[in-house]
Parts: structure tokens; C-alpha cells; sequence
């Protein structure tokens, strides 16, 4: 996924860099990172519907949630059962969500052109790049940050023959990390990027 | 950061719904390393740390990051720390993660707008500011109380002495004090000084007869009484009032530093200790002492107040019940008779370990063969008017008004060793409480011969010590299996805590002959004679001043909300932080291990 993604946002880049999107598509300078989670209906980016969005950024060393992103979308038609067990959002919940347009806009704004950092961000990335292509016409401009990557690359010369579990709660427990609230977005962004700030400025896990 | 920060802690449960949600929009999360600092001292802090997991310790490090002096405190999950160095701006001390630490930022400008909305979130925060503000608002003008209490000596009251050499006259003496305008001078005889002051001077020439050509080195007092540049003021101040001396000679290593001069401290001090000191000294009638003997207590719930270490406040106390009681003797016991008679107070009071004023223990022993027909009824003057002054009845009657508290010296040592032989729980604790005795006043050698004569006769008894011992063992530790604090919502302090160090220190010290009857000073004893490692002398004498402070502090709030401490002993875990619930369940160990040392050296199994 990482390479289509690579030669897409080079096209994009072109495309837009003039247009009135055009710092977004800049090269990035600052030392800030934007970690980010939605919820959705389903795994799989072509049924699914976003319902939250987490994101919150890092400076240095330092997860700053006083600046952060919270946003519940309006319950889309393919809220059902399934999902509902799954993040236990229910309809009721995003009574008063907000409609796609404000949500995209206000996470455009608020990633800008700054790395984003998930766990299984492609994920999050695709989904969001799904409503956002039709509008705007490209995706998430900034680079994509991959947690499990950073942490396989930190772990696997000490898990031989490479089989290195990748599993968040695994992840979370080898570095010590508290999951401060699964299955929601900004829990979860927030989790990671604690755990992304561990791995980058903390000595290597025991594992 | 939505639930992650837990609001139900003190303080932050005293804010409001609204109020939560203003906090909690404007947290940060920061990451430290195990060895990183936080907040060094002198940088301008974020804001108040929350800990979310790991540990930060507090030192006061120099500032160029050298060698660690002191730990203060170690804080742990959901502690808070740096309240005051925001506040205030600027951090005073270091703080160090001393394991990777995750803490939540409430940061400065919102620490302050909620402490400015929410009067009970802010003083909660300045807790120990706000209490100690309202004390001095209390007790008004008394706001140098605290800082005299920990002043010390070398705090600017030390005076460069007159030094004169051996074979100056009385005339060129007095004419050098003159010129210099002080009033007393230091005499170098050989490597020794002697005190001379304008007194010992008139003395001389008017009294004596001296010719003025006499060396002064002649009439100088050697005996000087000295302290350290080191030692507390207010110690100097004690110092003098029990000696009755106007100065006191201040000596570091053998080295003369100084003089200092009561009248110095005095200005220094305006109100408090020494104060009622003189005014105990000069009570001429009953009366007078009880109006003296009143504002004891307001000293105490000052001195508390203001923070003053336990053990500092116990020496204080001590000396000024002492002169009380044995002024009291002065006022009340026939002149005639005084010197055949010795005035002992015990338990507590003889160890100097009494606080609030507690229970009048003491007793009399008179020469042998004493012809004093009223003696009953004065001694019963005598109690009854210590009750009126506040020092309660004993419940156990240990009062000079009781008859079996009043012996002779040869009845009162047999008694003494007819209960150390005798292994009921009676006898032992009477024997306890009288092995504590300190003499106050009268003649104090009736009551130094009979302690040696039993001491010596102790010795003889070695089986006697295992079954003293047994009784420190009474009571179990309230720890649990784990090791944690046993009880959740009250414990008693004595029983858990305070009576087996004093008892299972009494033991030795009464093994080893050791003089002293205060516990921390029969710990040092100990300690010099090779009875207890150095260390765990320290562990003990800390342990059982946390103890005494914590069930201080509790005394101190229940005679304030009820008048009355009904249970003095009992501490109520509900009202201590997490900082001195940890420290009291680490002292409670040390009594645990000490008990268990007990149990070994005495063979006492199970």
C-alpha cells in the first residue's frame, strides 16, 4: 500500500501545489507528529463508514493533548450490530455528530502537512483519503508513520526468525504503556502516540 | 485527555463538573526517562505534574547538576508535584524520573484561574501555605514564631567574646568592658577560658574584698556552659532557663566561636518559650504560676503550627514542665524540707516524650527515717494543684497524693526489686513506669542511689530482662501479610508503633546501665555502646519520631474540633495522603524488625 500511496501524493503534489491547498502539499519543517485514530463501521475501507476521529500532536517529547481532535461524525446508515459490539458506539452517540464536510475540514486544518502517525495508519489513511479525494481531489498530504514499524524495527533484532508480534496489547505491554481507552478514537491516538514517543526517546523494551 | 487523569483524587475531585472538563481539555502528557529531569531548579515550570505512571524524586541537588544532597520525597502514581514551583514561578528543587515516568501537565495558567474560581481546589493546593497563614492570622504578631523556632545559633546572635589574658587586674578588666561596652569577658588561663561578668566583678571588690590589682583569672568561673554554632536557638534558650545563666558559651570542635547573650535571643524572640520560662522562674504564688503554666499550651499549638519538628517540641515541653513542677515543689514543700525529699516524675514526663500536657506521674522519695507529720497532706496540696493547672489526674494513680508513690529510699528500692522479680502484668508496668524516673526537684542524690542500687542489683537477675522484654512483643504490628497497612480506617499509634521501640529501648538501656531515660537518647547511648548498629539506632529514633509527629498532628486537629481528645492514641489513616500513609507503613517495619530482634536476642519465640 505504501507505494501506490507514494507515487499517488507525488501526482497530487503536482496537481495541487500551486492550487489554493498548496502549503498543505509543502515539504514539512517542524518537529511535530499528529497521531491519529478513527472508528469505523467495518474493516474494510470500501463499506466502511468513519464514525469518530482521534488525532492529537507531538512536540518532542511531550504528547500535547490540550491541543487535539475529537470529532463524531452523524451515524451513518451502516451503523449496525456488528460494529456497534466491536467500538460500542451506538447511534445515540453521535446525536449531535457533525456532518463529513466540517469533519474533513477540520482534520485537513488540524494535520496540515505534518507526518501522521497510527497504528495501522494506512487504515485510517485510506479511509479518511476515501472521503476526501471526492472533495477536494487528494488524500492526507503528510508522510505516513506506521507504529508497528517503528517498533519492529526497534525489536526485531531481538525476536530471531522475525516473527515479531505486532499485536497492539502486545505492543503496549512490552513497552509498559497504559492503554488509556481502547476502541476509542482519541484514546487510541492517544495511546500510540505515547507509545511512539517511548520507542523514540526511551531505551530499548525488554522483550 | 478524556478519562485517562483520574478526577477522583484529592484536589481534583473538588472541582466541579465544569470545571473537570476545563482541566481536562487543557492537560498535556509528557514522557521523561529514567534519570531525565523534569524540572530542574530555577527553570519556570509548565505547570503542576500529575503522575500517571512511574516515579519522580524531589532533591534539592546543587545547581550545576553535581552531587544528589537530599532526597526529599519520592512521588509516585497519582501524586501531583510542582504546586508550588508553579505557583510560585519558579522551581525550588529538582526533579529527577527516577524510572521511565508518564505525567500529566495541568498547566500554570489554568492552575491558576481554577484555583481562582475554586476557593477549595486552591486551598487544598497551598495546603501547607494557607495553614500556615491562618495560624499566624491566629495568633497575630507571632509570624517570627517559626523562624526563631528554626533558627539556629550561628544565625546571627553569637557575640565576638572579650578575651582577656591571665594577668590582667580587675581595674584594667573593668575599664576594657567599660570601653567595649560589654558586660561580661572571656579570661584565657592556659588553653582554658573562664567566664567573668560585671557581676563577678562588684562581687569581687564589694563582697570579697579583693584588691583591684587581683588577676581576674582568679575570679573567672570555669565551669562554662557551652553549645554548638549548629544547635537550635531556642535549645540555647532552654539551656538557660533550666542553669538560670544569662549567656552561654558557643563552642564548635573544641574551638571558642562566641558568646550569646540572653538578652540577644530575647530580642531576637520577643514573646514565646523563654518568656514563660521567666515567668515561671518568677512566679512568686500559686496564681501566678497557673496564669504562667496556661499559656503553655498556646505555645505548643504554635509551635505545632508552625511545622517544628515533634522531637524539638518534646524538648521544650519537657524542660518547661519540669520547671513548673519543681517550682511548684519550691512553692508548696516546707524549705526545711526540701532537701530530704526528691521529686521524680516518670513515664512520659520522665522520659521527656509528653506533648499535650498528659497525666501527672510522679512520686517522692524521702531520706530514710524522715520526721515529717504533714507530709500526706501537703503532698495532696501538691497534686490537686498540678490538676488545676491541667496536668489531668493519673488514671493508674501514680501521684505523690497516693500514698504507695511516697517511700523512703530504702522502701522505694526494695518495692522497685520486689517487682522486678514479680512477673505479673501489674508489677511489670508499674516497674516500666518507674524505671523512667527523672528527678526534678529536691535532692537528687536519694533518688541517684537508689537507681544505681537497683541497677546494680539488675544485673544479677538476667532473667529479668527476657521477661521486660516479653512485653514489647504484646501487641502485633498492624501490617498485613503483604505488608501493607493493616487497618484501613484507624490504627493505634501507641500500641502499634510508639510502645514497643520505648519498652524494647527501656530493656536494653536498663541491660546496659544507660543513664539516660529519654528514648532517643537512650537509643544514642546504645548506639555508642556497640548494643545497636549505628543504622538501625537512626531507623529507630525515625520511625518513632514520625510516630510521635503524625499522632501529634491528629491531637492537635482533634483538640481544636472537640475541645477533648478522647483517644489520643488513635490515628485516622482517612485524613493522612498517600505520601504519609506510605512513610508510617515503612516505619511499622522498623518496628516489626526491631520486635523480631527483640524476639532474638531475649529467646523469646513465637
Amino acid at each position: 500500500m505504501i507505494i501506490p500511496r507514494t507515487i499517488r501524493q507525488f501526482k497530487e503534489r503536482i496537481d495541487h501545489r500551486a492550487g489554493p491547498y498548496g502549503e498543505l502539499f509543502a515539504p514539512y519543517e517542524g518537529d511535530e507528529v499528529v497521531s491519529l485514530d478513527c472508528e469505523t463501521t467495518s474493516l474494510n475501507v470500501k463499506e466502511g463508514e468513519i464514525l469518530s476521529i482521534g488525532a492529537v500532536k507531538i512536540r518532542g517529547q511531550k504528547v500535547v493533548t490540550s491541543e487535539r481532535l475529537d470529532i463524531k461524525l452523524k451515524p451513518p446508515k451502516s451503523l449496525t450490530e456488528d460494529s456497534i459490539k466491536i467500538h460500542k458506539i451506538r447511534a445515540a452517540d453521535l446525536a449531535d455528530g457533525v456532518g463529513m464536510d466540517e469533519a474533513l475540514e477540520q482534520v485537513l486544518a488540524f494535520v496540515g502537512n505534518r507526518p501522521v502517525l497510527g497504528y495501522y495508519v494506512n487504515y485510517d489513511i485510506r479511509m479518511l483519503d476515501k472521503f476526501l479525494r471526492p472533495r477536494y481531489g487528494f488524500g492526507l498530504p503528510g508522510k505516513a508513520i506506521e507504529l508497528s514499524h517503528v517498533y519492529h524495527d526497534i525489536i526485531k533484532w531481538r525476536s530471531i526468525g522475525g516473527n515479531a508480534d505486532l499485536r497492539f496489547d502486545t505492543i503496549s505491554k512490552n513497552l509498559d504503556i497504559p492503554i488509556l481507552e481502547r476502541h476509542t478514537a482519541l484514546g487510541d491516538a492517544i495511546t500510540v502516540a505515547l507509545m511512539y514517543v517511548r520507542l523514540k526517546y526511551g531505551e530499548t523494551p525488554n522483550i | 485527555m478524556p478519562s485517562s487523569f483520574n478526577m477522583t483524587n484529592m484536589p481534583f475531585s473538588l472541582l466541579t463538573e465544569a470545571e473537570q472538563v476545563l482541566l481536562r481539555s487543557s492537560l498535556d502528557i509528557g514522557y521523561y526517562q529514567r534519570g531525565e529531569t523534569v524540572l530542574a531548579a530555577g527553570d519556570v515550570p509548565e505547570g503542576v505534574y500529575v503522575i500517571l505512571k512511574g516515579v519522580v524524586s524531589e532533591n534539592d541537588a546543587d545547581a550545576d547538576g553535581g552531587e544528589v544532597d537530599h532526597v526529599f520525597v519520592h512521588y509516585t502514581a497519582e501524586d501531583y508535584f510542582g504546586g508550588w514551583s508553579a505557583i510560585k514561578g519558579r522551581a525550588i528543587h529538582n526533579f529527577i524520573a527516577e524510572e521511565e515516568t508518564i505525567c500529566h501537565i495541568l498547566p500554570t495558567k489554568m492552575l491558576l484561574d481554577l484555583c481562582a474560581e475554586n476557593s477549595r481546589f486552591a486551598d487544598y493546593f497551598q495546603q501547607s501555605l494557607s495553614a500556615k497563614t491562618e495560624i499566624r492570622s491566629k495568633l497575630g504578631g507571632d509570624q517570627d514564631m517559626a523562624e526563631f523556632m528554626l533558627a539556629q545559633i550561628k544565625d546571627g546572635v553569637i557575640r565576638e567574646p572579650l578575651i582577656v589574658e591571665q594577668g590582667s587586674t580587675i581595674e584594667e578588666a573593668t575599664r576594657l568592658m567599660r570601653e567595649q561596652r560589654a558586660d561580661c569577658m572571656l579570661v584565657k588561663r592556659g588553653n582554658r577560658y573562664g567566664m567573668v561578668t560585671g557581676t563577678d566583678l562588684l562581687d569581687a571588690i564589694v563582697i570579697d574584698g579583693f584588691p583591684l590589682a587581683t588577676d581576674v583569672a582568679e575570679i573567672a568561673s570555669y565551669r562554662l556552659i557551652t553549645t554548638a554554632s549548629g544547635d537550635y536557638l531556642f535549645n540555647a534558650l532552654i539551656t538557660m532557663t533550666q542553669q538560670h545563666i544569662e549567656r552561654v558559651v558557643v563552642m564548635d570542635d573544641q574551638q571558642l566561636t562566641g558568646v550569646v547573650e540572653l538578652t540577644d535571643v530575647l530580642s531576637y524572640f520577643s514573646s514565646h518559650s523563654h518568656v514563660i520560662g521567666l515567668r515561671i522562674e518568677r512566679a512568686a504564688t500559686i496564681d501566678a504560676l497557673r496564669d504562667a503554666a496556661a499559656g503553655l499550651s498556646d505555645l505548643v499549638r504554635a509551635v505545632v503550627g508552625q511545622g517544628v519538628k515533634a522531637r524539638f517540641v518534646m524538648d521544650l515541653i519537657a524542660a518547661m514542665n519540669g520547671r513548673i513542677i519543681a517550682k511548684l515543689f519550691d512553692l508548696i514543700i516546707p524549705p526545711d524540707m526540701q532537701p530530704h525529699v526528691c521529686l521524680v516524675v516518670m513515664g512520659s514526663e520522665g522520659r521527656g516524650e509528653q506533648i499535650m500536657k498528659t497525666d501527672q506521674d510522679n512520686g517522692l522519695i524521702f531520706r530514710d527515717g524522715l520526721i515529717w507529720p504533714d507530709m500526706h497532706e501537703t503532698l495532696r496540696q501538691f497534686s490537686d494543684t498540678l490538676i488545676s493547672f491541667g496536668f489531668p489526674e493519673c488514671p493508674g494513680n501514680i501521684m505523690v497524693s497516693n500514698p504507695a508513690w511516697v517511700k523512703s529510699i530504702g522502701d522505694w528500692t526494695q518495692q522497685l526489686s520486689d517487682w522486678s522479680e514479680n512477673c505479673d502484668g501489674l508489677a511489670q508496668m508499674n516497674l516500666a513506669i518507674a524505671v523512667d524516673a527523672h528527678p526534678v526537684a529536691g535532692n537528687q542524690a536519694l533518688f541517684k542511689t537508689s537507681r544505681n542500687w537497683f541497677m546494680r542489683h539488675l544485673q544479677s537477675n538476667k532473667v529479668f530482662f527476657a521477661h521486660f522484654a516479653k512485653v514489647a512483643l504484646e501487641f502485633d504490628t498492624p501490617l498485613s501479610f503483604f505488608g501493607n497497612l493493616k487497618e484501613k480506617g484507624q490504627l493505634d499509634v501507641k500500641k502499634g508503633g510508639i510502645f514497643p521501640i520505648v519498652h524494647g529501648i527501656r530493656t536494653l538501656a536498663l541491660e546496659y546501665r544507660v543513664l539516660e531515660t529519654n528514648t532517643f537518647k537512650r537509643i544514642e547511648a546504645l548506639v555508642e555502646l556497640g548494643q545497636i548498629k549505628e543504622k538501625h539506632g537512626r531507623e529507630l529514633c525515625e520511625a518513632l519520631a514520625l510516630f510521635i509527629q503524625v499522632r501529634l498532628g491528629q491531637q492537635v486537629l482533634r483538640a481544636e474540633q472537640d475541645g477533648v481528645d478522647q483517644t489520643p492514641n488513635t490515628i485516622d489513616l482517612a485524613l493522612l495522603d498517600k505520601m504519609e500513609r506510605d512513610m508510617l507503613r515503612d516505619a511499622l517495619h522498623i518496628v516489626k524488625g526491631f520486635k523480631k530482634h527483640l524476639a532474638l536476642r531475649y529467646h523469646l519465640a513465637g
